[in-house]
Parts: structure tokens; sequence; C-alpha cells
């Protein structure tokens, strides 16, 4: 059987559903966290798939993906940081309870 | 002459100083009207000397005027006259004038507005000292008015308390009825003789038929409101009322000046009279009789002191209206003057009986004669005097009036019969006043009752013991006092003294009989003839009627009439006014619904629209999230369908227009 990219844009848009939908209703931030990890690594083999189908001489899709990657190591590093100010300031990492916004 | 001016100019200028102190200082300065009286008192001496000197009797000796402006070719003067006449009532005025203001310095010292009774005093004698000055009716009458208001002031002196207050009313208005009669009379003397001077209205030939006619109204106008001012009946309701007022302000106003003021007028009017018809001095005659009877019969059955004297008073001013109407101007004022000095001294001794004794009725009195021995002296002169005792001025002046009614001109026209009655009458008059003396003095004085009463303190005593010794004096002086007028000397007739003796004798007995020695109770009488004594007792409903048939009606017209503006007048204001308030709460209304309420509408709109855009700004960042996600599906779905939808459309509209 030939794994086509269909199959894997597909994987790749069931993942991005999972992390978006996890984004918009997990209550902790360290999850929505996690599911901001699935959604860009969704985008990633949607990069490297297409890259390797359509375009299999160069690589762009493939060090765009690594790129990526560095940069979203730091991003949930940063996220975590934030999660941990956001625990010492308010005592909670639940989402719910964030609601200072509310004008 | 013109000093004669300053004599009603001083006590004038004492009130013009007086009137605008403040009440601490006014009641200080009561040596200012006695000055300024005393001062009049010496120039009207002077003015006397200089008339007597020359001899002249009514013939004015000094006249001037001043024009006030031209009517219809008449010049409108006032002005002043000098003549025998004016002469002795000067000095009447300022004697009894003097003697009752020093007689107050004593009886009002406790007063707290006495400042204000000496200034009205003193305004008083000015327009009483003008009023005998003035050479024209025009003045008399401005004077006339002055002293009703003064009258009016002292009357109601004490306002605080009702009785003074509805007297005061009651004096005023009644004399005011009496001066609308006046007025008129001075306006038909205009309009006819087209002068106010005394001289000039004497010599004024009035003509027959209308003339005549008019001469007649004239006169009986001004008779008018001599009676008004005079308290001749049917007017005198007022004088006993006004004894109300401060005793000695009584004695001055209400006994010896203004009441006489009436039988001045006509005196001076007696040319009209004369010149008119002998029916207008029959008219003054009559009244003078009835006046002198009536208030001798209301004089016996009165209990208050002071309202007896002035009963007796009315009953005196009909002696002297009774001597105009004989045409004897000489008796009139004679008695005038005698009368003056006797009442007043009798009210001065009034004043300090109620002082001692603290009431008015008599029946509480009572043994004064051995508490009050000066008063009793002088009081006792007056009444004899004023009873008629032989050698006592009031026998000289009575009978002077009884001569002249039995002399009566034939002109006048009175049958013999006709003039025996009205000597009768008058002879029964004088008994009346020896009669309620004698009760008066006995009630007062007599009796064995105890009383503690304190005698006052000189400066009442010194006037009085004045009063009387002149009331004993100025008998004497009646042929002098007649030739001084220019009339014929007269010494008093035999038969009328007789007469007049008898009936004194009479009178005092009766009443000793009476009231001393009590041959008859008088509760006997009372109940024997109990329709007589009630119709005395009740003023012979002098007051009765005209409190039913004018103040009555009239207070019920003016309750209709409060009640009409109440109801009609202010209902129709009212109605307007509640018209203009319906009105304004429309506009109010209008104002809240839809002014209001298109702003307010707004607001609560925006407030609403905001209160639901509210709800979704929860504060959380994942439904904002949620929400932007919903937009992109939303603009994603729009976009992907929408050629779609462009090829639905295509296919279905023709099928719609095919069909």
């Amino acid at each position: 059987m030939v794994v086509g990219p269909v199959a894997f844009m597909a994987l790749a848009a069931l993942l991005f559903c999972i992390g978006l939908f996890g984004a918009l209703s997990k209550k902790s931030a360290v999850l929505v966290l996690m599911c901001l990890e699935l959604m860009t690594n969704a985008v990633n083999i949607n990069l490297v798939a297409l890259s390797r189908f359509l375009t299999p001489s160069s690589l762009a899709g493939q060090f765009a993906a690594a790129f990526i990657m560095v940069v979203a190591a730091a991003e949930i590093g940063l996220g975590l940081a934030l999660v941990l100010a956001l625990y010492k300031a308010r005592r909670t990492v639940e989402l719910d309870r964030l609601d200072r916004l509310k004008g | 002459m013109a000093w004669v001016l300053l004599i009603a100019l001083l006590p004038a200028l004492a009130f013009a100083a007086m009137a605008p102190m403040s009440r601490a200082v006014r009641n200080r300065m009561q040596w200012l009207p006695l000055t300024a009286m005393s001062g009049s008192l010496v120039l009207s001496f002077a003015a006397f000397v200089e008339v007597w000197r020359a001899g002249l009797g009514e013939e004015p000796v000094w006249e001037a005027a001043v024009k006030l402006a031209e009517l219809g070719g008449n010049p409108l003067e006032v002005g002043l006259r000098i003549d025998a006449i004016t002469a002795v009532m000067l000095l009447v005025v300022t004697i009894v004038g003097l003697c009752v203001q020093v007689y107050s310095l004593g009886y009002m010292h406790k007063d707290e507005r006495r400042g204000w009774y000496f200034a009205v005093l003193s305004l008083f004698s000015a327009a009483m000292l003008l009023l005998v000055l003035a050479g024209d009716f025009l003045l008399l009458y401005m004077s006339w008015e002055v002293m009703g208001l003064c009258s009016y002031l002292l009357i109601g002196f004490w306002h605080e308390e009702e009785g003074p207050r509805s007297a005061s009313i009651k004096a005023f208005l009644t004399t005011r009825v009496g001066d609308v009669g006046f007025a008129l009379g001075l306006a038909v003397m205009w309009a006819t003789a087209g002068t106010f001077g005394f001289g000039a209205v004497a010599r004024f030939n009035w003509g027959a038929g209308a003339g005549l006619a008019a001469a007649s109204a004239v006169a009986l106008l001004l008779l008018f409101g001599a009676m008004g001012k005079s308290a001749q009946v049917p007017l005198h309701v007022w004088l006993p009322d006004a004894m109300a007022g401060p005793t000695p302000a009584s004695a001055l106003i209400h006994a010896a000046t203004m009441v006489a003021a009436g039988v001045y007028l006509v005196i001076r009017a007696m040319p009209i009279f004369i010149a008119s018809s002998h029916e207008n001095l029959h008219a003054v005659i009559t009244i003078g009789v009835i006046t002198a009877v009536v208030g001798g019969l209301l004089a016996v059955v009165q209990h208050d002191i002071k309202k007896l004297l002035a009963y007796s008073t009315i009953s005196q001013l009909g002696f002297m209206f009774v001597a105009l109407g004989a045409g004897s101007t000489g008796a009139a004022l004679f008695h005038l003057v005698t009368h003056a000095f006797f009442k007043s001294l009798l009210f001065l001794g009034a004043g300090v009986i109620i002082h001692a004794t603290h009431t008015q009725d008599i029946r509480e009195m009572g043994g004064l004669r051995r508490a009050l021995p000066w008063t009793t002296t002088t009081f006792t002169i007056g009444a004899l005097a004023l009873a008629g005792l032989p050698g006592l001025s009031g026998f000289f002046s009575k009978d002077e009036i009884l001569v002249a009614l039995v002399n009566i001109p034939d002109a006048y026209r009175y049958g013999l019969w006709e003039k025996w009655v009205l000597v009768g009458l008058m002879l029964f008059a004088a008994g009346l006043t020896a009669f309620y003396m004698t009760r008066l003095w006995i009630r007062v004085f007599g009796d064995n009752a105890c009383s503690l009463a304190r005698e006052s303190h000189k400066k009442m005593l010194v006037p009085m013991a004045v009063l009387a010794a002149i009331s004993v004096v100025i008998g004497w002086t009646q042929p002098a006092f007649l030739t001084f007028l220019g009339h014929e000397a007269a010494w008093p007739d035999p038969l009328m003294a007789g007469l007049s003796v008898a009936v004194f004798a009479i009178g005092v007995g009766g009443g000793w009989l009476v009231y001393g020695r009590q041959v008859v109770d008088t509760e006997v009488i009372k109940a024997r003839f109990p329709y007589a004594y009630g119709m005395l007792a009740n003023k012979l409903y002098f007051d009765l009627t005209y409190s039913e048939l004018l103040v009555r009606p009239f207070h019920e017209l003016a309750g209709w009439l409060s009640r009409f503006d109440q109801r009609r007048v202010d209902g129709v204001v009212n109605g307007a006014a509640s018209w203009w308030d319906d009105f304004a709460g429309l506009l109010w209304a209008g104002d809240i619904r839809v002014i209001d309420g298109a702003v307010n509408g707004l607001g609560s709109l925006v407030k609403r629209a905001g209160a639901r855009v509210r709800e979704i700004e929860v504060g959380r960042v994942q439904v904002y999230q949620q929400l932007a996600y919903a937009g992109l599906l939303i603009v994603l779905l729009v976009v992907l369908l929408l050629p779609w939808l462009r090829v639905l459309l295509g296919l279905l509209v023709p099928m719609l227009r095919g069909a």
C-alpha cells in the first residue's frame, strides 16, 4: 500500500483539530500549551510531507520544520515560565478563573 | 395782631417736635406741651385784653386771610379772625387745657405711652385753638377734622383692650356721619355764596326763593354736623362710649372743648339761620330740648361714674342748643364757658375717684368724703354748679338760657302755649340735673362705708382747685360777659331765678329722699315700672336700633361680599389658576414622557444593548479564541459556499420565472 500526501495531510489536519480543540477547551494552562505543541507539529508534518512529495530535490520543508521545532522549544520554555509566573501570582493555572479581562 | 397765630402754633409745634421722637425720649418731654400751652395761655390773655380794650363785641378786632386759589372767579381764602367770641373761647380752651395737662402729669405718670398721650393732647389743643381762631368755615372744618382724629386717638389710647378700640371707631364713625353733613353744607355754601368767611357769609344776601332754600340747606347741614360733634340726639351714642379713653382726655375733649365745637359752629352760622327761616331754629330748639331731657333721663339710671357724667354733658349741650334755637348766642356761649369749667372739674374729680377706688361703678363706692377731702370739696362745688345752686356758675348760665327761651323773639312764631311747654321741659331737665347729681354725690361720697382710698398727688389736686375757683366766680361775670359780646347786660330774671331755684330744690330734695333717706326703695320703683326702667337702662334703644338697623346689616353685607369674593371672584381666579395648573401638568407630562422619554429611551437602549454585548465579554482568553475561530469559520464557509450559492441561484431564478 502506497502512502500518499493525502494521508499525511489528513493526519496533520486531525492533529491540528485535536490541538485546536484542546487549546480552546482545556482548563489547565499546561494542557493548552501541550495542545499548542500538537498544532505546531501538525504544521511540521505538513511541511515535511509536502516538501518530500512535491519538491524531493530540495529540503526546504525539512529545514523549515527543524527551525520551527527550535522556535517551538523556545516558545514552550517561555510558555512554561509564564505558567509558573502565573501560578505565583494567582495561585492557579486554571484558565477558567483567569477572567480579569472581563469588562 | 398776627401773633395770635402763635396761640395755635405753639401746641402744634410741640406735637411736631414730639411726634418723631422715640418712646423713651418722648416720655421725658412732657414739659414741652406744658410750656407750649402756658405760652398759649399767656398769649390768649393778651388777645383777650386787646379785644376787651377795643370793645367791638362780635365785630372782628383783627382779620387776616391767605388766598389759596381762585375757583370760578371767587377767591378761596382761609384766614383768622379775632372777636369777642374767639377771645372767650381761647381763654376757655387754654385754661382748661393747661389744667388738664398738669393733672395728666399725675394721672398718666405710670403709663408707658404717656409721651404720646401728651403729644396728641397738644395736637388737639392746637386744633381746637385754630378752630376758634379761624375766620372762615373752611379752616374751621379743617381743624374740626383734626380734633376728630385726636378724639379718636385718645378714646382708643388703650387700644390693647377691646372696649376702647371699638369705642374709638364708634366715635369716629358717628361724628363722621355729622361731618358729611357739614361738608355738604360747605359745598352748598360755596356754590351759593361763593365764600367761606364768617363776615362775608353773614353779610351775604341770600335773596328769596331758591337762595333762601339754599340758605336753609346750608343751615340744616351745618346743624347736622354740629349734632354729630356735640352729641345731640340721635347722634349722641358715641359720647358715653368715648369714656373708655383716659379720664383727663375725656375732661378736655368730651366735656369742655371738642363737644362744644358744634355749639360754636352754630354760633358762627347763626346769621345763616336767622337769614333763612325760623323753621330752622325750631329744628335747633327741638333737638336741644329732646337732647336735654333724654340725656338727663339716661344719666339717672347710669352706674358708671364717667358715663353718668357723659350723659350729663349731652344734656347740657342740649341746653346750649336750646339757647341757640332761641336765637341767643350769648346764653349758649355763656353756658358753654361755665359748663367747660365745672364739667371738666367733675371729670378730673371722677379721675381721682377712679384712681383711688379702682372702679367706675358708683354702686361700689361710698364714704369717700373722709378719705378724699380735697376731691370731695372740689367735686361738690362742680356738682352744685352743674345742678344750679344759686351763686355758682351753672345757675347763672342756665337761668340765662331760660330767660332767652321766655323772651324768644316773636319773629320765631311760637305760641304762648308752645313756649311754656318748652320752658317746662327745660325746667324738668334742670331738675333732672339736680336729681342725678345728688344721686351721684350720695352714692360716691355718702354712706358710711369705710374706704381705704387715698388722696391723689398735688399735681392732680391743684388744677381741680383752680377749676373749682373759676366755677364759683365766673357766674358773677354774667353782665360783663354779655356786654363784652356786645349783647344787653342782664342779671338773672327774678321769676326764672325763682323757678330754677325751686326746681333745684326739688331735684336735690328728691335725690336726697330717694338715695339719702331712702324713703322709697329704688328696687321697688324698678319693679313697679319695669317697662320704663327697661327703656332707660337700654339707653332708649338708640344703640340697639343702630346696631340692628345699620351695623348688623352692614356686617351681613360685608359677610355676603366676603363670601361672594371667596366663592365667585376667588373662584374665577382659582379656576384660571387651576386651568393653568392643569395645562402646566400636561406640558410637564409631555416633557417627562416624550422628551425625557426619548432621551432616557435612547440611553436605556444603549445600556441594554451594552448589557447584551457585555455578556460575551467574559474575560477568558479561550472564549475569545473560540469566537475568533467561529468567525473565521463563518468567513471560510461564506467564501467557500459563495460560488455554490451563485450556481444555486442561477438555477433557481429561471425556474421561478418560468413558473
